[in-house]
């Protein structure tokens, strides 16, 4: 029984501590890159463009879309907040910025978030967080910038982050979306 | 029972899953409460063998001393937010702070309040503040964690450390924006002697990538009249270069006192950055009292080791008259001191 507990415990942390960093490959340019190809059965790559637009707009407004996006494509930038520690004691350590791509084809999409760059946050005079001017680097040069142990923690932030991101994306893009149902109309000098 | 406990292993296993994947992450939505804040102690040597350099914090001589325990809290929801920073030790209460509202029967009582105030955002260029906050003015601030040096400049001393009003920003881009207010009469006060009569006013502009400037006026009837300019900019990413110039009047009597200080700092591996500020200070003349002034040059080491940074500090004034003393007491013009400070951040 001691054994059992003991090895559950062993897998929990171990699956907090790596799952999300594995998440991350490097490309052909040893870029950190988070990859994947969704199929999308029965749906056309018009019907998913506009989901994808859709659901940058809606879910993620705060991603720029690029203005020279094509009826196959979405290209975006964006950037998410890294809280760090893993516990109640957390506050904003960095933002990460990334490009996103999504290219359309029917009854398939792809996506890719790459170009992570590391921009560290310190605290001001009024108790905020607040970005460190002019200090930015690509996530992939961090080890030689920041501790070890904080860069695996922002690695796994970030794989999370694509994870949680494609998740999303997925479900907004096979659900048809729903009508807005408008609330029936009684009239009550006729009955 | 072992069923029981395995259920509740299960259960927290699945909370901390769920709550990592859903706190850690926020492109949108209100962040979380957010903690932070920092430990701070000392160990200072003056070479005359007794506290002589007459600017705040590190006033200790030859003994291991604390400065603060800082605790900050801020909360967003929506569109506001407020943060509450609390200090306790003798950097964060008597050495930077009021004690009690000014009343005869809260003299002594301690409020350890460094900020408290309330922000909304009218929109994404517009916000307004109101509250106890720390000033806008100068280079230097109270939390150790914010500073370079550990030990302060006098024009880090002599200016205010706190303003408490109302005020409003806007940002024109990502290049400039302004910021005006009223605040209390006096500077540091947690309560207006008799009115809010100061006004203050900050000009921020970002000519370049990573270079700040912050042109700041303070003005009232009883607070005098300050003007600062407080700029930064990060060359490269390994070297910084910091100025900070000001000038104050005060609102009667004459008197007042101009400064500039330099901050240059180089960071030589991850782990350790090395810096100096050279300071020039000058008392302005007040009656038949001739201006008199200082000169202050302070090397400083930061080493980081995860949140905790060690601070190796020495520091050599010189002023125009003796206004140091030596080991034997007698006046003299030069004073130096030897500073290492730990500062834990969290």
């Amino acid at each position: 029984m001691k054994t059992i507990i003991i090895a559950l415990v062993y897998v929990l942390f171990a699956k907090i501590s790596f799952a999300q960093q594995d998440l991350l490959s490097f490309d052909e340019h040893n870029k950190y890159i988070y990859y994947q190809v969704t199929e999308a059965a029965g749906l056309t790559a018009d019907t998913l463009h506009a989901r994808g637009l859709n659901f940058l707009k809606t879910s993620y407004p705060k991603i720029k879309l690029k203005p020279t996006y094509t009826i196959n494509d979405i290209s975006a930038e964006g950037k998410y907040l890294v809280y760090g520690a893993p516990s109640v004691l957390k506050h904003e350590r960095c933002e990460v910025s990334f490009q996103l791509n999504i290219e359309f084809k029917d009854q398939k999409y792809r996506y890719w978030l790459t170009g992570f760059v590391f921009t560290p946050y310190q605290r001001d005079r009024y108790g905020n967080f607040v970005p460190e001017p002019g200090i930015d680097f690509p996530l992939e040069i961090a080890m030689s910038k920041l501790d070890k142990k904080d860069v695996e923690g922002y690695l796994n932030e970030t794989g999370a982050f694509c994870k949680q991101f494609g998740d999303h994306l997925k479900q907004f893009m096979l659900v048809a979306p729903k009508k807005e149902e408008t609330t029936r109309k009684i009239v009550t000098d006729k009955w | 029972m072992k069923k029981k406990f395995l259920l509740l292993l299960f259960a927290v296993s699945a909370f901390c899953l769920t709550s990592r994947a859903q706190d850690t992450i926020k492109t949108t939505g209100d962040a979380p409460l957010v903690i932070s804040g920092s430990v701070d102690t000392y160990f200072k040597d003056d070479f005359s063998g007794h506290g002589n350099i007459p600017t705040s914090f590190a006033s200790d001589n030859n003994s291991v001393s604390i400065g603060m325990l800082d605790l900050g809290l801020k909360k967003s929801v929506g569109k506001a937010s407020f943060v509450g920073e609390l200090a306790f030790g003798p950097r964060g209460q008597y050495q930077s702070t009021p004690n009690g509202d000014g009343s005869q029967g809260n003299a002594g009582n301690s409020f350890n309040i460094q900020n408290l105030y309330v922000s909304y955002n009218f929109s994404d260029k517009f916000n307004v503040t109101a509250g106890y906050m720390a000033t806008f003015i100068g280079y230097e601030v109270i939390s150790p964690t914010g500073n370079f040096n550990y030990s302060t400049s006098y024009l880090f001393t002599a200016g205010p450390f706190q303003n408490a009003g109302l005020k409003a920003t806007i940002t024109f881009s990502d290049k400039v924006s302004l910021m005006a207010g009223i605040f209390n009469d006096n500077w540091n006060v947690y309560t207006a002697t008799h009115d809010v009569s100061t006004f203050g006013a900050q000009l921020t502009v970002t000519p370049a990538k990573g270079w700040t400037a912050y042109l700041n006026l303070a003005t009232g009837p009883t607070s005098g009249t300050i003007f600062d300019l407080t700029t930064a900019y990060q060359i490269t990413g390994a070297f910084k270069l910091g100025l900070n110039a000001a000038t104050f009047t005060p609102a009667h009597g004459g008197g007042g006192y101009d400064g500039v200080a330099l901050y240059p700092n180089l960071a030589v591996s991850k782990a350790v950055t090395l810096g100096i500020r050279g300071e020039y200070f000058e008392n302005k003349a007040i009656g038949t009292s001739p201006s008199a002034h200082v000169t202050g040059i302070t090397a400083t080491a930061n080493i980081k080791t995860g949140p905790l940074t060690f601070i190796p500090e020495i520091r050599f004034d010189n002023a125009e008259n003796k206004i140091f003393t030596d080991s034997d007491l007698a006046p003299t013009t030069s004073a130096a001191q030897f500073v290492l400070a730990a500062v834990y951040a969290f």
